[in-house]
């Protein structure tokens, strides 16, 4: 059977200009440019990456600080751009890259929740059909009409899991975000994901390897800016728990 | 996703809860709320009154002078919020900017349409002021919407312009502070230009290029008083008298093109 390709990532490239003094001041800047310094370094870190994620995949990307795990996660949700290489989407990409980015502690937990929306691409229309379905799964029905900042900061974190994974996109990309709240909440976020699980195209980026062994059907080992293992996520655990071995 | 185009649908929800937000937050935990964008351009209109009407004896024989200083005022407030919040949006934003992809220009049009959101409140009180002083409305008061496009299309290319470069260089907010503080006394907002006119024409002719004189000169004129010198009634060249919509149009098309060059960065940069 032919598989939909969602995302092709085709020889990506990006680097960083890492400043090597503070050049934040325009006095500096003139001077650097003066001595012919050029005041920054330059930092590669992603190198060649070549990837292809299928419709309805569960994707765990893994791999060291600094290895680029989180560079590929925005560069593909566009937040960086490709400097060499592409990346070809096929479909609504819903990023969260962290949890409740855009909220505002001074607006009621409906008004952010539809600030979010439009933030991530949504119409108010769109929202409208998502809100009840985000409200219930948060179960915070009685607070929607409060202010943020008189939330507990699990009530929060609660709202913004919810907006994440009941937005209805068609590829969802988290960053080290799975389970948030209290017990009870994260083993209703645990039963939701091993329920969508193979229904839903869903990048993760983490490091526990219990949660990649539970729900992804592939995972991916991102080492110096490359893919070092592409398969399944034993196969990647286990190769991931050697690097210190 | 891929355009950020300003007909794109989802990019107006964006830039309309964005301006909703703003706007709320702003004069939020506030005892007098929503109120507090007429008060100040009233209470700096009664200081700057008391100052150069009474005291200093500046509004000569200038019909409705308090009408006039008024407008000049609330315009003047307008552009500095502007240009201020404008050039600041993006950096202000940055958080948002490294976690979520969206069109970059949304910030600093919502942040900058807040101000217009004001400036339209105090247009009503600058209008209730002059018909209690006598002044009788004309046609002329149609044109005033054209000239507040104007100002706004000027301060938008400069937040753009600049609102990049602040990305990089934090220095460009306090350098602007220094400026319109400068341009703030070049341009007749408290002294009327008839006292720079009688004295140096050639200084007038001058000040009437800058796009922000033009524009408050302009509207007083529609507004208040046919005796109000204008670039149209004073300036007779033609091709002087294009200037001001020339910076205007260079400026904005400028700021827009170094905007959307840069935007790519600023997540990195931020």
């Amino acid at each position: 059977m032919e598989r939909d390709v969602v995302i092709s990532v085709r020889n990506l490239y990006k680097s960083f200009r890492l400043p090597t003094e503070r050049v934040s001041g325009l006095k500096q800047a003139i001077f650097n440019r003066l001595k012919g310094i050029k005041g920054y370094k330059e930092q590669k870190v992603l190198t060649g990456i070549n990837l292809d994620i299928y419709r309805n995949e569960f994707i765990g990307i893994v791999g060291r600080n600094g290895s680029g795990k989180s560079t590929l996660l925005k560069t593909l949700a566009k937040i960086y751009f490709p400097e060499k290489g592409t990346i070809d989407i096929n479909g609504n990409l819903v990023p969260f890259i962290e949890l409740g980015v855009g909220f505002n502690p001074e607006l009621t937990g409906r008004d952010n929740i539809y600030l979010n929306g439009a933030l991530l691409g949504f119409s108010n229309k769109e929202m409208d059909a998502m809100y009840d379905d985000i409200v219930d799964f948060a179960e915070l029905r009685p607070f929607m009409d409060q202010k943020l900042k008189n939330y507990s900061s699990g009530m929060q974190v609660r709202l913004a899991f919810s907006i994440a994974i009941r937005a209805k996109g068609d590829i969802l990309l988290l960053d080290e975000v799975l389970a948030v709240g209290d017990a009870a909440f994260q083993k209703k976020c645990n039963n939701y994901f091993e329920e969508i699980k193979g229904k839903q195209t869903i990048i993760l980026v983490t490091h526990s390897m219990e949660n990649v062994r539970k729900f992804c059907t592939r995972a991916i080992l991102i080492d110096n800016g490359k893919v070092s293992i592409d398969g399944s996520p034993e196969k990647v655990a286990k190769a991931y728990e050697k690097l210190w071995n | 996703m891929a355009i950020p185009n300003f007909l794109y649908k989802n990019n107006r929800v964006l830039l309309k809860e964005l301006t909703k937000t703003d706007f709320k937050l702003r004069y939020q935990n506030s005892v007098l709320g929503y109120l507090w964008a007429l008060l100040r351009p009233l209470m700096m209109f009664a200081i700057l009154y008391i100052v150069f009407a009474k005291l200093l004896r500046f509004g000569g024989d200038i019909p409705h002078y308090p009408v006039y200083l008024l407008t000049g005022t609330v315009l003047w407030s307008f552009f500095t919020e502007c240009t201020m919040q404008g050039i600041r949006a993006i950096v202000q934003r940055g958080e948002l900017l490294r976690k979520i992809c969206f069109p970059k220009y949304i910030v600093v049009v919502s942040t900058t349409l807040t101000a217009v959101i004001n400036l339209l409140i105090n247009l009503v009180v600058v209008v209730i002021f002059a018909l209690i002083n006598g002044v009788t409305p004309s046609p002329t008061w149609l044109l005033v919407p054209l000239l507040i496009l104007e100002i706004y299309a000027f301060a938008l290319g400069i937040s753009f312009l600049l609102g990049a470069i602040n990305v990089k260089f934090r220095d460009i907010t306090s350098i602007w502070e220094v400026l319109i503080q400068a341009l703030f006394y070049a341009i007749p907002i408290i002294y009327p230009i008839a006292m720079i006119a009688s004295a140096a024409p050639i200084a007038a002719k001058i000040i009437l290029l800058n796009p922000i004189a033009q524009v408050i000169q302009d509207i007083r004129y529609c507004l208040i008083t046919k005796e109000t010198i204008t670039i149209w009634n004073y300036v007779d060249n033609v091709f002087l008298q294009i200037i001001p919509f020339a910076i205007v149009f260079i400026v904005l098309i400028w700021g827009s093109w170094y905007f959307r060059k840069k935007s790519k960065r600023f997540a990195e940069e931020i």
